[in-house]
């Protein structure tokens, strides 16, 4: 009895579609004559690979199934959620890292192209509407000094605060009021920016896959196996609005620069592996109508500061460590903001190739000199090298979308201010808040 | 060995060393820890040589190294002339500096006063007045003050709060109440456009304000930082006019009896006189705007009640007020020309406190003569309840009939957050009574890209605090 058993659960499965098949043969003959000629009625299921065997195509068919479930699914939680249920060893990226030379690593993981000077200006506004407003750089000036003197003199705390506390306590207080100002006085020349949310230490979260390796150890020994990422990164302070910002280049923009080659594996930069939650996250959830990026600020940690590196004779590493912190950061937060809208308009939006692509900017800053500004332009989705398309992406129609790469534009460092003589120029170059 | 068992390998001292104090107890470092084999040798007694009186022992001392037949010499001990932050002992409080006879009486940020804001009003010989002022209130008709999409602004606000900022699925307290403070003034700050005057604010924290005044015979201090504080560059103009200020003469201020003023208070004698806005002078934005003090403990009992909290608004505002007017004014008791207005919002994330403060006169010695005047606007909520996951009963999620007769909370709240902001510019407007218009459902409804909606939370299926019930999936049929 159970073998029978057995035997009649086993038919079910094809015995499905065969009967579907033949009652699709059966009914076929009803149809009109156009309607046969427009539409060759299957008298056979479909011939395709297996599900379960130990083969490339059964692997395909999987993989092709899986990304079928995820364009299935209803909610982008739901897709999210299955892009990122399985947990395999991944590389833990650091934006804010002492490595050597790790921005040249970071654009060779995130696929970004690193180009100086900032990008070019956004075409000019249109004539039937209004011109924005002057800047008035002195108000600017007096509400960042006004900022800095009220943590740095005016505020009598408790207790003078020690050495190693001073960034939490002083500079870190200072950054989010000084974001705050700016954003209300800027915010005559960008409305968007009167309705910004502003986030203050909000986690952002990404997860990708990006090149492949071979397996050296263990029972997969020899497979293939793809390199996964993840980014936690806390930015101290984000401006996220609801609407995109416009483009900087065209989407399919070809860029003169090469992408970074490394030849090593990750493990080199240092990067460790580990396994836990993948997470995506923007710094809020997919419900959120304030999905979209604006700015992000940083303040690096003392370790990683200039007189500290200048007394390791890394001179050369203080602009590394900038960038590949706004690369990591804003890498990050563009594909998470990426994902929340991809995995809402999938097929339409991969298939149109619309410009829908996420560009964000991004300021970093020491612990008194905030001076470097970087803007990443997003063009893609997926990052891998595989000409079969990336696992996250549903359609089959990204094939040439792994071509595209990401933008980072930067401009040179400055000091921002010395309370004896601030400079003007600076505090322009350095406000990405006005467009 | 009974007495050499577990791993605190504790030893008894030596009789003569784990002599009992007089009064009964072992000795301070009675135990000596380790076992006998590891504690340092005794040192040796000395010689006979020095009890013999008169007699000078030759040491080897000088030679700086043992010699037989020389007696061991005795040095003096050896002072290292400064102690470990470790085994510091802080002076006895008699002999601190600013030591007084007098106690003072110190109002800090933990102090729970238990006569609340009776007690509060009494001990700032202030005069309550239930409500915002109407000054205040008539501001917010103006229609040119209206934010665009004001409702549903407001519900993005309290959904980022309580459910988008984290990737947890219930954000705690001690997350979302900040957090939802933060948007509600950033939502203020969006009118910039319109009132300019918004910039010219600054908000500031840990700033430690002191100020002292004499309540009959007693000295009361506030003490300590009250949280986040707007600071403004112009002063509030003053709310009351004279004759109302002239009217708090009549007034008589409520005892309770028999219960002393200054309970809850800490009482202690190591205090400074001197005033303390916590700023030095020539901050551009001298004047106190409002003061914010979040309520943001995860546990219940580790928060205050309203009425301890709304007490603790009247004297921190007051503290403030105080300090500004004897900067302005000089330390003078005197009833002031231009009365100093300083307002404060309390929140426990959900339930919202608002209070303006008007000080008349700093002559607080006597019961009688003009009072200060408080308008108090208590317990308002910004939203009934909120649930973060859907209750699951039956395979099918339960749905709610929502916010019955809670819309008119969502304007008020955000409206009056908005008023004290910057009290020229924001209107209260006031929602249709009628919860079942469609207009008002949809609204409420979560206009967001999901349309969520709230559901509704049956207290005896609930799964245990930031669980979820999951649908259980049909099963499988082959």
């Amino acid at each position: 009895m159970a073998a029978a058993r057995c035997w009649r659960l086993v038919l079910r499965g094809p015995g499905l579609s065969l009967h579907t098949a033949a009652g699709a043969a059966v009914t076929a003959p009803e149809v009109t004559g156009p309607d046969v000629a427009a539409a060759p009625v299957a008298r056979y299921p479909p011939l395709v690979a297996s599900l379960t065997a130990d083969s490339k195509a059964a692997r395909q068919r999987r993989v092709e199934r899986w990304q079928a479930t995820v364009h299935a699914a209803k909610s982008v939680d739901e897709k999210l959620r299955i892009l990122t249920k399985m947990q395999f060893m991944k590389y833990v990226v650091y934006p804010q890292t002492f490595a050597l030379n790790a921005d040249r690593w970071y654009q060779s993981f995130t696929k970004t192209v690193f180009l100086s000077g900032l990008p070019p200006p956004p075409p000019p506004a249109k004539p039937d509407t209004e011109p924005a407003p002057a800047l008035d750089v002195a108000a600017l000036r007096a509400a960042a000094c006004d900022c800095l003197l009220q943590e740095h003199f005016f505020l009598r705390r408790k207790k003078r605060v020690p050495l190693y506390l001073e960034r939490e306590a002083i500079a870190s207080p200072f950054l989010d009021q000084l974001v705050a100002s700016l954003t209300g006085l800027l915010s005559a020349r960008n409305p968007a920016l009167a309705a910004a949310a502003l986030d203050c230490k909000r986690p952002v979260h990404f997860y990708w896959l990006r090149g492949e390796e071979i397996i050296p150890r263990g029972h997969r020994k020899g497979r293939v196996d793809a390199l996964r990422y993840q980014i936690n990164d806390k930015p101290h302070n984000q401006i996220r609005i609801s609407k995109q910002l416009p483009e900087f280049v065209p989407l399919d923009y070809s860029v003169p620069v090469e992408v970074p080659v490394m030849n090593c594996k990750p493990d080199k930069l240092p990067l460790f592996k580990r396994q836990y939650e993948n997470t995506i996250f923007i710094g809020t959830k997919t419900a959120d109508p304030h999905c979209y990026g604006h700015t992000q600020f940083h303040l690096l940690p003392d370790k990683l500061k200039r007189e500290r590196l200048l007394k390791q004779n890394c001179a050369n590493q203080i602009e590394v460590v900038f960038r590949a912190n706004a690369i990591a950061s804003l890498f990050a937060w563009t594909g998470a903001q990426a994902m929340y809208q991809a995995t809402i308009y999938a097929m339409k939006w991969m298939e149109k190739r619309s410009n829908k692509n996420p560009r964000v900017r991004s300021k970093s800053s020491e612990n008194e000199m905030p001076d470097v500004e970087y803007c990443h332009v997003r063009n893609k989705v997926n990052s891998s090298k595989k000409n079969t398309g990336n696992q996250f992406c549903p359609s089959p129609a990204l094939q040439s979308l792994h071509e595209r790469t990401s933008l980072g534009h930067d401009v040179d460092e400055r000091y921002t201010y010395g309370l004896e003589s601030a400079n003007d120029g600076i505090l322009l170059k350095n406000l990405p808040l006005q467009a | 060995m009974a007495l050499a068992s577990g791993s605190a390998r504790l030893a008894l001292a030596r009789p003569r060393r784990l002599g009992l104090g007089s009064c009964g107890a072992p000795r301070r470092g009675a135990y000596e820890w380790g076992v006998r084999s590891t504690r340092k040798p005794e040192p040796p007694p000395p010689d006979r040589v020095y009890e013999i009186p008169g007699l000078e022992p030759i040491t080897y001392a000088g030679k700086m190294h043992f010699m037989p037949g020389l007696a061991r010499p005795v040095f003096p001990p050896w002072d290292p002339g400064w102690t470990p932050p470790k085994f510091r002992r802080l002076p006895p409080l008699h002999e601190h500096p600013l030591y007084k006879d007098q106690a003072c009486y110190v109002f800090h940020q933990r102090c729970r006063l238990l006569e609340g804001v009776k007690q509060a009003l009494w001990l700032t010989k202030t005069k309550l007045i239930e409500g915002l002022p109407e000054k205040v209130l008539s501001l917010a008709d103006d229609p040119r003050n209206h934010i665009e999409n004001q409702d549903e602004c407001v519900l993005n606000v309290i959904f980022h709060a309580r459910l988008w900022h984290s990737t947890e699925d219930i954000p705690k307290r001690e997350t979302y109440c900040p957090v939802i403070v933060d948007s509600l003034i950033q939502l203020c700050k969006s009118q910039i456009l319109k009132h300019p005057s918004l910039a010219r604010r600054i908000c500031a924290q840990n700033n430690m304000l002191s100020t002292t005044w004499n309540r009959g015979s007693t000295l009361i201090q506030v003490h300590g930082s009250s949280g986040a504080q707007l600071n403004a560059k112009d002063p509030l103009p003053p709310i009351a006019s004279r004759e109302e200020v002239e009217a708090t003469k009549n007034h008589v201020l409520e005892t309770f009896y028999p219960i002393s003023p200054t309970v809850g208070l800490q009482e202690c004698n190591v205090y400074d006189v001197n005033d303390d806005t916590g700023f030095r002078e020539g901050y551009p934005y001298p004047y106190p705007h409002t003061l914010y003090l979040l309520e943001s403990a995860n546990l219940r009992p580790h928060r205050f009640q309203p009425d301890q909290l709304r007490a603790k608004m009247i004297l921190f505002a007051f503290g403030n007020a105080l300090a500004q007017a004897r900067l302005l004014y000089g330390n003078d008791t005197k009833v002031l020309e231009q009365p100093v207005v300083v307002q404060s919002v309390g929140t426990d994330g959900r339930v919202f406190q608002f209070l303006v403060l008007q000080l008349n006169t700093t002559d607080l010695a006597s019961d009688e003569g003009v009072k200060n005047l408080v308008w108090l606007d208590s317990d308002q909520l910004l939203y009934a309840h909120f649930w973060c996951l859907p209750v699951v009963r039956r395979k099918a999620v339960v749905k709610q009939k929502i916010y019955s007769g809670k819309p008119k909370c969502v304007c008020e709240m955000r409206n009056r957050n908005c008023l004290l902001e910057c009290p020229r510019i924001f209107e209260v407007r006031q929602c249709p009574p009628n919860p079942s218009s469609p207009t008002l459902h949809r609204r409420l409804t979560y206009p967001g890209k999901e349309g969520r909606l709230l559901k509704q939370h049956k207290p005896k299926s609930c799964p245990a605090p930031g669980t979820k019930i999951l649908p259980n999936q049909l099963p499988g049929i082959l």
